[in-house]
């Protein structure tokens, strides 16, 4: 990595110079305000706009790249190709549905599509959208719990005296948090409130202080050194 | 002319500290040519990658559902770097997962460029680095599936995770030979510790470059961060002790 140092080309050079430039520009807007000359903000919230319309082209390769992929896999009959017609038959007709008839509709008054076309292709979004989508998302968020269960089934054995401290502090959690906890010994709720409060906390924020400090020293680093 | 913002004042001055601490201390640790403690994770990534080549089985890496400005997402491309070259040097297949259309952009030029450098750009093919989705879930429900259908020999979760984190590890748990997580969300370590066989945890997130480069001066630069951390432990304690005695003056300064 940075053993192999090299010199910079001309591009790299240019690229850094506008790297470094805006990175200092934005730590300056940050702290810094000039009165009656120039609104710092407001050249700052431009650039943002810039940014926000960068990255709405970068969809667009986004989908190219999808396409480009999963093309491929059609062609060359790739053992999952089947998988790559669902998935770009899904996203070329969601695609056209949403700009048809999505609430972030092109032409949402009908100036130019046809108003029949808007109105056959509601229903068909509004089920591709809130009957299918949605579903699948939520579904997919659902398999946390059965993970979240044999992660825990790892974590929780006593093989070294680290995770004998986890799973006796994750037990007296588990406990506190259950709702009979307090029936069995009013005594669960509190230590699980102070592991929460102080061990969990203390442990948390050492790691934000450490990370906070990284990305100081990573950010500088990268403000004055292009190459990854 | 240039006024300072109010409530900001204090960060200023404290940034402005920090950042003289760290370039003083980093000078004395490059001068005495300081060692630091390894990470252990990071010595075995090679080892892996020559066994995912040898097995012929392919290296998986995503960093996650960070966009090009979170600053995890940036870090993480300096371990993929690391390991694309690798991976080219032993021959191993990569497969770069994103869930953000422009990281995709940038982890391309990364791998492109490791293929490129070793003079093998023939050998790249624009499937080895894949744009999922921009959905938490779909992106998710895309890796888990390279993960069952590809099955990776090792696999790198390394960036910025949100609630996906688990499901993304525990599909990889259960097909890969080796796997490596990293973040600084607190939320998620927890996951990614009992699911990974090396995890970089916080900050080590942002130090890998230095660990992993064979330069002595940048092993001994990763001591510098260390002099922010023994400030904010005594600024900590500094303000522990006055609002104990009733004394509210530390939090009017910062507050500044």
């Amino acid at each position: 990595m940075s053993s192999d140092k090299k010199k910079m080309t001309r591009g790299e050079l240019g690229l850094q110079v506008i790297i470094f430039g805006l990175g200092f520009f934005y730590a300056i807007v940050y702290y810094v305000a000039v009165p009656g000359i120039v609104d710092l903000q407001a050249v700052s919230d431009q650039l943002l706009a810039y940014i926000t319309a960068v990255l709405t082209a970068a969809f667009a390769i986004g989908v190219i790249n999808l396409t480009r992929v999963h093309y491929f896999n059609i062609k060359r009959k790739r053992a999952t190709w089947r998988y790559s017609i669902i998935l770009l038959v899904s996203l070329f007709s969601m695609l056209v549905f949403s700009v048809i008839a999505s609430p972030f509709a092109l032409d949402p008054n009908a100036a130019v599509i046809p108003a029949g076309v808007i109105q056959f292709s509601t229903p068909i979004w509004d089920f591709l959208y809130y009957k299918v989508l949605v579903n699948i998302n939520s579904s997919i968020f659902s398999l946390l719990a059965f993970f979240i269960a044999s992660a825990a089934y790892r974590a929780f054995r006593a093989r070294s005296l680290e995770s004998t401290i986890l799973l006796v502090a994750g037990l007296l959690v588990v406990l506190g948090q259950a709702p009979i906890a307090d029936l069995i010994w009013p005594g669960f709720s509190i230590i699980r409130d102070w592991i929460m409060a102080f061990p969990n906390t203390a442990g948390q924020r050492g790691i934000l202080i450490g990370a906070a400090l990284g990305i100081v020293v990573f950010s500088v680093r990268r403000m004055i050194r292009y190459p990854w | 002319m240039f006024e300072l913002i109010a409530g900001r004042i204090s960060q200023a001055v404290l940034l402005i500290i920090v950042l003289a601490a760290i370039y003083e201390v980093t000078r004395i640790a490059v001068k005495k040519k300081l060692k630091t403690r390894g990470i252990p994770g990071l010595e075995r990534i090679n080892e892996w990658i020559k066994e995912a080549a040898k097995r012929g089985r392919p290296v998986f890496f995503t960093p996650g559902t960070g966009v090009i400005t979170t600053p995890d997402t940036l870090a993480s491309m300096t371990l993929l770097g690391y390991v694309a070259k690798h991976c080219v040097e032993y021959g191993a297949q990569i497969i770069v997962a994103n869930s953000d259309p422009q990281v995709q952009q940038l982890t391309e030029d990364i791998v492109k460029g490791a293929y490129t450098k070793a003079g093998k750009e023939k050998e790249f093919t624009p499937d080895m680095v894949r744009y999922v989705s921009t959905r938490q879930f779909a992106y998710a429900a895309g890796v888990m599936g390279i993960l069952r259908r590809e099955k990776p020999a090792v696999n790198f979760f390394v960036g910025d995770f949100q609630a996906e984190a688990l499901q993304v590890a525990e599909a990889g748990r259960a097909e890969a030979l080796y796997q490596f997580g990293g973040t600084t969300n607190t939320d998620q370590l927890s996951f990614f510790a009992t699911t990974c066989d090396q995890t970089l945890i916080g900050e080590e997130l942002y130090t890998a470059q230095g660990y992993l480069s064979a330069d002595p001066e940048a092993i001994s630069k990763l001591v510098g961060p260390d002099a922010g951390k023994i400030l904010a432990i005594l600024l900590i304690l500094v303000g522990a002790v006055l609002v104990t005695f009733g004394n509210s003056l530390l939090i009017y300064l910062l507050g500044l």
